[in-house]
């Protein structure tokens, strides 16, 4: 048995819509957040969950999480049913949301790990080990006696982590957790994530939009449109069908060139550079090359392929979202 | 015990949050102080004004307002987060956050709110239950010590219940609904004076809906060796028990309610 199976999940929100002018009663839509998703997730494994806003992601994360009730379809992660038995499920997990706190505002936030020790009931001695791993896993220790309203955001993040794996969960459930930080903070979050992975063999399962986040961590990832399950593979599989257009920028050392390009590829030229776009399985890259080293002589160039973000735009589109 | 443990230590870590504005702190205390203080004013105005009010002398009417300042200030005293925050903290998602927790939902909502500024208010109370006491020449035994306190006991449950309807349908509609202000707060303001001075459909909405006159008057009629109706002794240790019955339904709702909370989005 898989550590998390989740089979033919399904929730529907009623939404009332602003009454219109003339009705006496209020319309009611129904929305079907999710529409029967299933999949299964090892133990240890990292997970990215992708999908456009409004996809249904953060409402599975929430099923899984034992704050929603489904509708129908079971889940069960470690042998557990989440929305049954609350208290005790929730000692095995851990949440965090990016745009919400789960420390306390006012407080240095060591005074807040210590509550948390308090709902936990977390052993005197393991707390001890646990904060001084964390902490510099985190590199909190001189934050420890900072209020938590005084922190950056990237301060801030790394704290709300430390306090949601105080307890040692097996799982880690992280909605948008990179979400608004600078490169240097998403680049520590991501060591820590990878770290935490493989020294506890925590399993995680990360909601983001940001698409460097899924290709630094995930060894898997889900996408999830419309409340549906579209794509469940490693990331390359997914990309390899929309990776499909190549950027090449060429600087010619003069200015005067001849320069033909075969239908399906398109030029921009700008301050002396040349932007040629092209896909190679139109216009094989040897044969690109072939063409602009006939054209004049090369100065500088350079061979890009599509940015992630605009990959999954296409996906997306593709699909329909 | 965990949970009281848990409560105490929560407190104290509010406690400590507010007093990092002390300043703020100080100026919303005294306020609290003048706002008090003018409601007791009010009660002196009618006394000075009238004497009696029905069979009530003025230090009759100190007791019964110290009596109602003090139970409902301790409420919000201690109970902030069931009297106040928690219709925020649907609106902002902070809910979700207790349900990631292995404690009971109600607990961490108690948890998450004190409001130390409402001291100022209960001291109000406490003076007028002493003034309202020698100016009505009670004389104090051990059993009407027993029936004060089982009083404010029971009332700050009632009141604690009271508020929790607001919180019940806030589960739903994921906004506050003002009108139950008018059983709390308005029920405050109202039963500040005995019961029997209202006419007949205001007794009942404060006996059988929303029972001040049972947790409070009734005992209160008591100590004052004036008991209501000429009911018997017993009674006035009976009927607050009612403060107690309205909480346990509320608490009853309140998690029926649970099971169909929706969450706000991300």
């Amino acid at each position: 048995m898989s550590y998390i199976e989740v089979n033919n999940l399904r929730k529907t929100f009623t939404v009332r819509k602003k009454r219109e002018k003339g009705k006496l009663f209020r319309e009611k839509e129904i929305v079907e957040a999710l529409k029967g998703i299933s999949f299964v997730v090892e133990k240890g494994e990292l997970v990215g969950y992708i999908g456009p806003n409004g996809a249904g992601k953060s409402t599975t994360v929430k099923i899984l999480s034992g704050i929603l009730t489904p509708e129908s379809g079971e889940a069960a992660v470690g042998g557990r049913v989440p929305w049954k038995d609350r208290k005790e499920y929730v000692k095995h997990i851990g949440v965090v949301f990016g745009q919400r706190s789960q420390l306390w505002w006012d407080v240095p936030i060591v005074d807040s790990y210590s509550l948390l020790k308090d709902i936990y009931l977390i052993p005197e001695k393991e707390y001890k080990e646990r904060l001084d791993e964390l902490s510099e896993a985190l590199q909190l220790e001189k934050l420890m006696r900072t209020p938590l309203r005084l922190l950056s955001l990237g301060q801030r993040m790394r704290a709300e982590l430390c306090g949601s794996l105080l307890h040692r969960p097996e799982l880690l459930f992280l909605d948008e957790p990179t979400i608004g930080l600078d490169a240097v903070s998403k680049l520590a979050l991501r060591d820590f994530l990878k770290w935490e992975n493989k020294e506890h063999g925590t399993t995680i399962m990360l909601t983001t939009h940001d698409m460097e986040d899924i290709a630094a961590l995930c060894s898997r990832v889900m996408v999830l449109g419309h409340g549906r399950k579209l794509f469940d593979g490693k990331l390359p599989e997914l990309l390899e069908k929309y990776d499909t257009v190549r950027t090449v920028a060429v600087r010619f050392s003069s200015e005067d060139i001849t320069l033909s390009l075969p239908d399906g590829a398109s030029m921009e030229k700008k301050d002396g550079e040349i932007k040629i776009t092209y896909s190679p399985s139109d216009i094989p890259t040897a044969d690109m090359l072939t063409l602009l080293q006939n054209a004049g002589n090369i100065s500088e160039m350079t061979l890009e392929s599509q940015n992630l973000d605009h990959m999954i735009a296409a996906m997306y589109k593709e699909m329909d979202l | 015990m965990n949970t009281l443990h848990l409560y105490i230590r929560s407190m104290g870590m509010l406690l400590k949050s507010q007093l990092q504005y002390t300043s703020s702190f100080i100026m919303q205390t005294l306020a609290q102080l003048v706002m008090e203080g003018g409601e007791m004013l009010a009660v002196i105005l009618v006394i000075d004004r009238f004497e009696t009010l029905k069979q009530w002398i003025g230090g009759n009417l100190f007791f019964f307002f110290g009596l109602m300042s003090v139970s409902f200030y301790i409420t919000e005293f201690f109970g902030r987060g069931v009297t106040g925050n928690f219709p925020s903290m649907v609106r902002s998602g902070q809910l979700d956050t207790l349900l990631l927790r292995p404690r009971g939902v109600l607990t961490q909502v108690l948890c998450s709110g004190m409001d130390p500024r409402r001291i100022s208010c209960i001291a109000v109370g406490v003076v007028a239950l002493v003034m309202g006491s020698s100016m009505s020449d009670v004389s104090w035994s051990v059993l009407k010590v027993l029936a004060l306190l089982e009083s404010v006991a029971m009332s700050c449950m009632l009141i604690l219940g009271l508020f929790m309807i607001e919180d019940i349908f806030c589960i739903h509609s994921v906004k506050s609904v003002e009108l139950v202000n008018a059983l709390t707060y308005g029920g405050r303001s109202a039963c500040q004076y005995p019961i029997d001075i209202y006419p007949r459909p205001l007794k009942i909405l404060f006996s059988v809906v929303a029972p001040f006159a049972l947790t409070m008057h009734v005992p209160a009629s008591y100590i004052l060796g004036k008991p209501l109706y000429g009911w018997p002794v017993w009674t006035a240790f009976v009927t607050p028990l009612s403060g107690a019955l309205v909480l346990a339904v509320m608490i009853m709702l309140f998690y029926r309610g649970m099971r169909f909370y929706r969450s706000t989005g991300s």
